[in-house]
């Protein structure tokens, strides 16, 4: 396995351009020798209100939000002077060429307004090379969710700058806890909003949400073993899905309401769909030893899964719903924990690479692997984002699980902490 | 009738020790209370003779795996559910313990060590439960006697970095069933 190869970052941005359906890409995305440029923008502070949770804030975490999506370079408030902090927010009173200047390739204004806790932002984003208007939007909330806004504004700049869609406003589902006391929790993006979404003081495992986000299903020690669950939010009530002897690890939805889940007991594992409507379930694969993992391609085509069948943990496809398993993996000794990316072209995993657990890509057919991470440690449990630009995962550092993120191509490595728990088994929530 | 007292106490004991980790709801104070009921009160706490019986036997099944080691764990090799030879002597113990006494049921576990994937670990566990839950099978251990569960990496024995602690960690782990 290659350390990424950036031939392969420039034609994912060369896709990009093409799907894009604002024509401004074509100016930012300056493809330079082996890498790609990154757009620098400046985000001079918001005019108006200097109330609490207003301008200063919400320019700041703009900022924030531009340079964790990997596309931008934000430009340091010292790089711009006071005169071009003064101007105003009409394209007239914008001096494009100073900031042509200072080496800024777009141009974020906003202007923030506070009436009886209503608050309002307008916001104005122009390409300074022509004094195009990139963007102009006016944002409407409780004075209270600055924050959501702040985020809408930064996917929709990411939007029209890239043509892909940004999460600063999405949401996660983890696992939280410690030593037999673990819950399901969701959270917004930012850390703001974290909700509980069991109680169950017991261990709580292996979280994933229906497309629709009707059902939650999981697996949970409560019953003195662990027995898969699945919680319809709309009717709220439980289903049982599976209440039989052995391991029972649901992973995957194929459409709203088909759970795929991995069954191992006696002898035999065995991968099941089971239907939450009628409650019936059909044989997927079942097999000698150990079967996990198993991830339906978002067209529903195919399923990936992890087996033991030639001795060690391999990843195999299968073509739905009665093709032979054809094995993807064939680099170590340890390969797991597959899942697709939205588009099916994709597949992240885990390596155990000279000692340490690393994440990688490969395509959907096992070719291109490439490896993202390089710690050493025990990361875990990768999840694209529902724009296929991001990977999220657990990290072991210092003896704790930690939630991590980056681009799909291993840059912008961040970690996220939304609760004082290790946090495991990350998804971005739909 | 110092003698039930005892058993009373004992019988507490039994109890607060059997009350899974996780739950801790029983507060201290029940047995200073309990232990404090005089002679007379004794008669009201409606514990009957088939309970005093039952905690008496569970408390010398205690003493007895205590003394005797019997429920020892049994070690595996990293991402393996074989069965080491070197091991098959602790199963071969608790089957000669079940077999000389018919009443003891016993709960397998199976854990692993923190490497590895939590979803793969699972599977892991409960192929490692399976495999001494199958040895015992063959020694001629009723299946009904036996239960198996897996904890991944969920409990490790051990929290420490070191291979020693990993293989510590990477267990069957013999308990005995109290819900028959």
């Amino acid at each position: 396995m290659k350390k990424h190869s950036f031939m392969a970052i420039v034609s994912a941005f060369a896709v990009m351009l093409m799907l894009a359906p604002v024509s401004h890409a074509k100016v930012y995305l300056t493809i330079t020798g082996e890498t790609f440029k990154k757009i620098t923008i400046g985000v001079p502070y918001f005019k108006g209100e200097k109330t609490a949770g207003s301008s200063l804030e919400m320019s700041d975490l703009l900022n924030k939000d531009l340079d964790f999506s990997g596309f931008f370079i934000t430009a340091p408030a010292s790089l711009i002077d006071r005169e071009l902090l003064d101007e105003g927010v009409e394209k007239g009173e914008v001096k494009f060429a100073s900031w042509r200047s200072i080496g800024i390739d777009i141009v974020c204004k906003g202007r923030v307004s506070v009436t009886n806790g209503e608050l309002t932002l307008e916001a104005f984003v122009y390409d300074t090379l022509d004094g195009s208007m990139v963007l102009a939007k006016r944002y409407k909330a409780r004075q209270s969710e600055w924050r959501r806004v702040t985020h809408r504004l930064a996917d929709d700049i990411i939007f029209a700058v890239t043509g892909e869609k940004g999460i600063m406003s999405s949401r996660v589902l983890f696992t939280a806890g410690r030593r037999n006391l673990k819950e399901i929790y969701l959270s917004d993006f930012d850390g703001q909003n974290v909700t509980r979404l069991t109680n169950y003081r017991s261990i709580t495992l292996s979280p994933s949400l229906s497309p629709n986000g009707k059902y939650l299903a999981y697996t949970s020690y409560r019953e003195g073993r662990p027995n898969l669950y699945v919680t319809d939010f709309d009717k709220k009530n439980e289903i049982f899905v599976d209440r039989s002897e052995g391991m029972k690890i649901g992973t995957s939805w194929l459409g709203n309401s088909t759970l795929v889940y991995s069954h191992t007991s006696g002898k035999t594992s065995t991968i099941y769909a089971f239907d939450v409507g009628s409650r019936s379930k059909k044989v997927l694969v079942r097999r000698d030893g150990i079967l996990t993992s198993p991830t339906v391609s978002p067209d529903g085509s195919r399923l990936i899964f992890v087996s033991d069948m030639f001795g060690t943990p391999q990843v195999f496809s299968k073509t739905l719903p009665s093709g032979e398993p054809k094995r993807l993996t064939y680099h170590g000794r340890y390969n797991s924990a597959p899942a697709f990316s939205p588009k099916g072209d994709l597949v992240a995993f885990v390596a155990n690479i000279s000692g340490g657990f690393e994440i990688c890509t490969m395509n959907a057919d096992g070719s291109n692997q490439r490896v993202l991470t390089n710690d050493g440690t025990v990361n875990d449990s990768p999840q694209f984002s529902s724009c296929g630009r991001y990977i999220i995962y657990t990290s072991l550092k210092g003896g704790v699980n930690r939630l991590n993120i980056m681009l799909f191509n291993g840059d912008n490595k961040r970690t996220l902490r939304f609760t004082d728990f290790a946090e495991e088994q990350p998804r971005f929530a739909p | 009738m110092k003698k039930i007292l005892i058993l009373l106490v004992a019988l507490i004991f039994v109890a607060v020790g059997c009350a899974p980790k996780a739950v801790q709801t029983t507060p201290p104070a029940t047995s200073v209370t309990d232990r404090s009921l005089s002679d007379k009160d004794k008669d009201r706490t409606g514990i009957s003779e088939e309970e005093l019986a039952k905690a008496e036997r569970d408390r010398l099944l205690r003493e007895q795996e205590r003394l005797a080691g019997i429920l020892k764990d049994v070690h595996f090799d990293f991402d393996s559910y074989a069965v080491n030879s070197s091991e098959l002597s602790k199963i071969e113990g608790v089957g000669s313990f079940m077999k000389g006494d018919r009443s003891v049921r016993i709960v397998i576990e199976g854990h692993c060590d923190e490497r590895g994937t939590v979803d793969y670990n699972l599977a892991l566990g409960q192929k490692r439960a399976e495999a001494v839950k199958a040895y015992l099978l063959k020694l001629g251990i009723e299946s009904s006697r036996i239960r198996t569960i897996s904890y991944g990496k969920e409990l490790p024995a051990d929290t420490g970095k070191t291979e020693e602690a990993w293989a510590r960690n990477r267990r069957a782990h013999f308990k005995l069933d109290q819900k028959g």
